[in-house]
């Protein structure tokens, strides 16, 4: 890459950070928002979670893979799981990890 | 490690977060007890963050950014998917306008976020509102909404914010930077950024306690998966503005509040 291209990347990328996560704050009581609408956001959160997460465990190299060869979205299950049982994300975390190294061993990828 | 890790912003970067406002009207809380409850209550998802910021210290430098490039990039932008969205473009020096937008729609659920949390935050200066904005992720929201909903009258939330989020960033720094300089020797086929998706999971399967949460939260997944493909991840907007149409329909038909 040539530098100064990179250079003014890197600065479009943080100036997109503080734009987008700043600047309501720096706005403050200045900004109002519709009741109805900030209401709705409430779920806003949870959607986004799900979208950001839901396309990483079902694609696969661009492919969207729902089979038993996918062990991302299994270890995603499973993951979900222990958190619901036992509230722990270290557990989570670990368990889901090893669901996937081990279903990767398993399919010899 | 840990302790070590956290002590000295506590001391070097909040010296005036810390002091702002020391009422103790509130019995036995103090800023500083505040303040490092948000660094316990974050310390729980370190395995995730610690992994999702060495993959992205390595994708950083695998994509040709040279160490100098993607030390400053992780310090000045502090975005983990924005960052990986924005290497595939700056590989193939897209249009400079194209990578910022697409940071920009990477990072727009911050916005919705920050709806959510500014009266927390109104009565700061400017200057600390830019840095709490610059420190959000989506780990430290999630504990702070939760937080703030379970004890509405929890005195130094800015403090306990703070907390969490600035051993948040702490960690991922330090993992983004192991990442960066080891780039060559951490195999990609270890699949480690897995372990930060898992922490979203983690962080998802609590708020799904109510109805209209699961039904946003199906339709928020459907939609990303049917908009994966189209351009700027617009897709993720999308699929949060389906999901919470569903949601708040979902609400209004069963009469919740």
């Amino acid at each position: 890459m040539t530098e100064p291209y990179v250079w003014w990347a890197i600065l479009g990328i943080t100036f997109a950070t503080f734009l987008s996560r700043s600047s309501l704050h720096v706005l403050g009581h200045r900004l109002q928002v519709p009741h109805t609408l900030e209401s709705a956001l409430r779920y806003a959160p949870a959607c986004a979670l799900a979208a950001i997460l839901v396309p990483d465990l079902v694609f696969v190299g661009g492919h969207l893979d729902l089979s038993f060869g996918n062990p991302r979205w299994l270890a995603g299950i499973v993951s979900a799981g222990i958190f619901a049982a036992n509230r722990s994300m270290i557990a989570s975390i670990s368990g889901g990890m090893a669901v996937f190294w081990l279903l990767r061993a398993v399919h010899g990828g | 490690m840990h302790s070590k890790c956290v002590r000295w912003p506590i001391s070097k970067i909040t010296p005036s977060i810390l002091s702002e406002s020391i009422t103790n009207d509130a019995g036995a809380v103090t800023p500083r007890d505040a303040f490092l409850r948000g660094v316990r209550e974050l310390m729980p998802a370190w395995p995730g963050i610690f992994a999702w910021g060495l993959v992205t210290g390595v994708a950083m430098v695998k994509s040709g950014l040279s160490v100098t490039e993607a030390t400053v990039l992780s310090l000045m932008a502090y975005a983990g998917s924005a960052q990986l969205a924005a290497l595939p473009l700056m590989a193939t020096f897209a249009p400079l306008w194209l990578v910022t937008l697409t940071a920009v729609t990477v990072n727009l659920r911050f916005v919705v976020y920050s709806v959510l949390t500014r009266k927390h935050f109104a009565h700061l200066g400017v200057q600390q509102r830019l840095w709490l904005g610059y420190l959000v992720g989506d780990i430290m929201f999630a504990r702070f909404t939760a937080m703030v909903e379970r004890e509405p009258d929890y005195p130094h939330r800015v403090q306990y914010y703070f907390g969490g989020a600035i051993a948040n960033w702490v960690l991922w720094q330090i993992s983004s930077l192991i990442g960066i300089f080891a780039a060559t020797t951490i195999p990609t086929a270890w699949g480690l950024e897995l372990a930060g998706t898992l922490t979203l999971v983690a962080l998802l399967v609590p708020l799904c306690a109510s109805r209209p949460v699961l039904a946003g939260v199906l339709v928020a997944s459907v939609v990303s998966v049917l908009a994966h493909d189209i351009p700027m991840r617009l897709g993720l907007l999308l699929a949060i503005a389906f999901g919470v149409l569903a949601a708040f329909a979902v609400e209004r038909a069963r009469g919740e509040s």
